[in-house]
């Protein structure tokens, strides 16, 4: 009995169910590049995957390149909100030109990013030398990591954080002005906490993004080494065999942290 | 409910903003205190194909001069060359698997001198799993490769080395097995590399477009991407060194010496090949491995002794090891720049 | 109390030209206009939302042109009313008393007071998102009275909400204002919420402001044919309900009776007849119209294709010139000028 009745109600949802198996496609086809290699080495190569976790170098790459995108994605969410906001309720000469040169890293083939930014940011420059002052050099450090990854993870939040402002009627933000909050207190505590789902959502983006970078970082700081580029170099001495495990370890390590933020960001929104 | 205070944080918004100061100032922490080493950093650009050895030489030279960080950075040779006289980047050893690029490219801004290591030969790659292994031989090879359903490779002669060597290796086949064209059925025919021959000279032209029939033949950047390739089973045969052939345990097929540029011997012969790149034009010539400190190396004299370790009886034995045997006693073209503390090592 | 002197701003497709008015203490000021005319823009002006590209606007004397919105002590209740939809309804009134940073215990009294008193205190968990239209207006009213503005902005408030609730919220708003006595401009386009609330009607078209005065002026004496177009009442009768029966009104307007389908019991009202449904006969009319009332015409102005009829009953009706044909109409001529029940409003004067 209850067969005919999932069947008469599938019947009713029947454009959300053809939507679903042709999104699967898509769903599937990632499952199974990542699923193949991911098994492969924790069937075919346990040892290697194993020794992977257990060396201090690739811990300590793949903490790397976590914690450099973190600070990456903090720099984006403390200028890029400010930006957003101001994208999204006011127009003004030359706005489009603002939003084309936040999405111009999205085109840029990355090693190109990444030689423009050494080219400025090298401590020999006009502009390193000033850093280089104050003790910051960005060559071969977490500074130039950080860099490279701000560099092509910005427009991923700034968009989506602009978006989310758009997304909140002007007007409530008004009638808070009128019941006494300042211009700041409005921000903060209207528009604020309505668009957080996207400001969060735009940061999780920037931060993956940042993770993955490899082109625009190896030409600023080939060391330390991120974990893209430690892969890399190991494809070039061991071949496969010796990049696959840390970058098997690279996708389940983030597949996790991932999977965590968004459990939380539920139970957070259940709460509410 | 949520609780609200005085001022407005709720007890998420204290939580999440704590936890975003103590992963920021902790994870600051551990960077500093990991990469504090107040070792002193030796950079050293290098060809793909040298990065195994020189690892080797890392571990020792580290546990002798303990101040020291060896970091090193592999690419292709053209490309290391180029990171240092284009990109304005700074190395205190560059080892390239061209000699002749550092004083083509390099001398006189930014090298003086430059010291030829050791050499190796170009083979033909391939795995037990590749069509017809149990049939090739250093003679019927060139028929092999043009059979329709074998896929074979090479590497990019714009950017690799082994990449512009290959197509040199199948010209000079045609003058090795009377077989004029073995070069137009195995690359003419199958990319957008062209020959032209003129009083005995073959110009060979790599446009940067090279259009690959990627049924056939395949080009990648880097010619380490070709051993995964050939491990995979994605591809029959590969174009490679020697060294790297034996690095990877891969099958290798030796070719006479008259065409696979390994020997001195037959200089001249190698010399009728050239081949135009974007960048230049490269005359064939016996595979030798050149190393040098550029001038604006920030630690020259340790660079210098990194040299030493390459050239000495105990690098020596490490290129042999690798497949890349070493030329006894180092040589170079003019003794005059060379270093003091290299002197003993080289000779002209 | 407030008062514009020439103000004049664009935004986005509304503008304003030279609007000049005041509102006195504690006046229920209706600001009167069709759709577009700029009339939230006036309010978001006098809430300083704008500054105004030319003119000046005074609150209690003082020039408040360049006053933030969050110093002006104004209370604004927006057409959609704009509730903050990640509070709850107790949290969503608390904001204006939290903003001045009123004692916590003093804002729960606060609020729970104006709670009672606007009749939401059963919603207060509630979040926005579930509540009807009416609960909304009466939670966004609640919110802004809650600080006790000096003066109370209402945008369209009744205009989403069903014929029902908007007579009741209407009341509710009278009885605010009699209890509060607070200065009131309230923006409308419908003309009997401006006749039944008004102490003032300032009627907008296109951004100007064209006339100001007491509902009845404006109805009844309007200052050009863009006004009396838009009004398009042409006959606003005061009268007395003398019973009603089932609905069925009796309304004594001294010079005849007049049926109308109401839900008041008594009291002085306002009718409102539009010329249209005025039929004129020659006799008196046995048909399902309630009201044949007899006159003698007064006035025949011909209007493009129709003819308003002026008579002297206070009537004034529209035809066509073929009925003045075939009734032969003419000044002086006694007619019957009939009208159903259903075709009236009426309002509590």
């Amino acid at each position: 009995m209850s067969i005919t009745k999932t069947l008469s109600g599938a019947k009713r949802q029947r454009l959300s169910l053809i939507f679903l198996v042709v999104g699967s496609l898509l769903v599937l086809f990632t499952l199974f590049v990542l699923f193949n290699m991911v098994f492969r080495q924790l069937v075919l190569d346990l040892n290697g995957f194993l020794e992977a976790v257990n060396d201090p170098l690739v811990i300590s790459s793949i903490l790397l390149t976590l914690y450099a995108s973190f600070l990456a994605t903090l720099i984006a969410v403390v200028l890029g909100t400010p930006l957003a906001y101001v994208l999204a309720r006011h127009d003004f000469f030359g706005k489009n030109v603002v939003e084309s040169v936040i999405d111009v890293p999205v085109i840029i083939p990355h090693s190109v990013a990444g030689i423009a930014l050494y080219a400025l940011l090298q401590s020999r420059s006009a502009v390193g030398t000033a850093f280089y002052n104050l003790g910051i050099v960005f060559e071969d450090s977490l500074w130039g990591i950080v860099v490279a990854m701000l560099f092509v993870s910005t427009p991923f939040y700034v968009n989506a954080a602009r978006e989310g402002f758009q997304s909140i009627n002007p007007r409530i933000e008004r009638v808070a002005r009128t019941l006494g909050a300042s211009q700041w207190q409005a921000f903060y505590k209207v528009t604020l906490p309505l668009a957080i789902r996207h400001l969060f959502s735009g940061a999780v983006m920037a931060w993956a993004r940042g993770i993955s970078e490899f082109g625009a970082v190896i030409m600023i700081a080939f060391y330390p080494m991120i974990a893209p580029v430690l892969i890399y170099y190991r494809f070039t001495t061991q071949g496969l065999k010796g990049s696959q495990p840390v970058a098997v370890l690279l996708i389940l390590v983030c597949f996790v942290v991932f999977m965590v933020l968004r459990l939380s960001t539920k139970y957070w929104e259940r709460r509410k | 409910m949520r609780k609200i205070s005085e001022n407005g944080l709720t007890k998420v918004q204290s939580v999440m903003i704590g936890a975003v100061i103590v992963i920021a100032l902790v994870g600051g922490f551990w960077y500093y205190w990991s990469t504090s080493t107040g070792k002193v950093v030796l950079k050293v650009f290098c060809a793909g194909s040298l990065t195994l050895p020189l690892e080797e030489i890392k571990v020792k030279f580290e546990t002798d001069h303990v101040n020291v960080e060896v970091q090193i950075e592999p690419s292709g040779s053209v490309a290391a060359v180029q990171k240092i006289t284009e990109s304005d980047k700074l190395a205190d050893v560059l080892a390239s698997a061209d000699f002749t690029l550092i004083p083509s490219m390099m001398m006189p801004d930014y090298a003086d001198w430059c010291i030829r290591f050791a050499k190796n030969r170009m083979v033909l790659a391939y795995t037990d799993n590749s069509r017809y292994a149990d049939e090739i031989n250093s003679t019927n090879w060139h028929e092999i490769l043009r059979r329709i359903d074998v896929k074979w490779a090479f590497s990019n002669p714009n950017m690799d080395p082994c990449g512009y060597r290959t197509p040199m290796v199948i010209q000079l086949a045609e003058l090795e097995y009377g077989d004029n064209m073995i070069f137009d059925n195995l690359v003419v025919n199958n990319s957008a590399i062209t020959v032209t021959e003129e009083d005995g000279i073959y110009q060979i032209t790599t446009p940067e477009e090279l259009n690959p029939d990627t049924a056939r033949l395949k080009i990648r950047d880097k010619s380490v991407e070709l051993v995964s390739m050939l491990q995979e089973g994605g591809i029959d045969y590969a174009w490679e060194y020697m060294s790297v052939a034996k690095q990877h345990n891969l099958n290798y097929l030796e070719l006479p010496e008259t065409i696979d540029l390994s020997t001195v011997t037959y200089t001249e012969t190698y010399k009728k090949v050239k081949v135009q790149t974007t960048s230049e034009n490269i005359v064939g010539k016996p595979i030798v491995y050149g190393v040098t400190v550029p001038t604006n190396a920030l630690n020259r004299e340790l660079g210098e002794q990194f040299v030493i370790y390459l050239i000495n009886e105990y690098g020596q034995n490490v290129f042999l090891d690798m497949g890349q045997p070493p030329i006894v006693p180092a040589k170079t073209e003019n003794m005059d720049n060379i270093p003091e503390s290299l002197r003993t090592y080289v000779t002209e | 109390m407030i008062a514009l002197d020439e103000v004049s701003h664009e935004w986005g497709e509304f503008c304003l030209k030279n609007v000049t008015f005041s509102v006195d203490r504690g006046e229920y000021f209706v600001i009167l206009g069709p759709t577009g005319a700029g009339k939230t823009l006036i309010l978001e002006t006098i809430a300083g939302l704008h500054v105004p590209r030319e003119g000046h606007i005074f609150l209690d004397g003082k020039d408040a042109t360049d006053l933030p919105p969050e110093k002006r002590n104004i209370g604004l209740v927006y057409q959609d009313y704009s509730l903050f939809p990640h509070m709850t309804v107790e949290e969503n009134i608390a904001f204006g008393l939290k903003m001045r940073k009123i004692a916590k215990k003093e804002v729960e009294i606060n609020v729970q007071s104006i709670m009672d008193s606007v009749g939401i205190t059963h919603l207060k968990t509630r979040f926005p998102s579930t509540l009807s239209g009416g609960e909304q207006q009466r939670v966004a009213l609640a919110r802004a009275l809650v600080i006790d503005p000096a003066i109370l902005l209402l945008d369209e408030p009744l205009s989403a909400l069903d014929p029902r609730t908007r007579e009741s919220l209407r009341e509710e708003l009278k009885r605010i204002h009699k209890v509060r006595g607070m200065t009131t401009i309230h923006v409308t386009h419908d003309q009997t919420e401006a006749l039944s609330l008004a102490d003032q009607i300032a009627v907008i078209l296109e951004g100007e402001v064209i006339q100001v005065d007491t509902s009845f002026k404006v109805f009844n004496e309007p200052v050009n044919e863009r006004i009396a177009a838009f009004v398009g009442v042409e006959n606003v009768i005061k009268g007395k309900i003398v019973s009603n029966k089932d609905g069925v009104v009796l309304v004594e307007t001294g010079k005849y009776r007049i049926h109308a389908l109401s839900n008041l019991v008594e009291g002085e009202v306002n009718v409102f007849i539009r010329p249209e449904s005025i039929i004129i006969s020659e006799v008196r009319l046995k048909s399902s119209a309630r009201n044949s009332i007899k006159g003698k015409i007064t006035n025949i102005t011909q209007l493009g294709a129709t003819f308003r009829i002026r008579m002297d009953n206070g009537l004034t009706a529209l035809v066509t010139n073929q009925a003045i044909e075939d009734l032969g109409l003419g000044v002086g001529k006694t007619v019957y000028a009939s009208f159903k029940a259903t075709a009236i409003h009426m309002t509590r004067r």
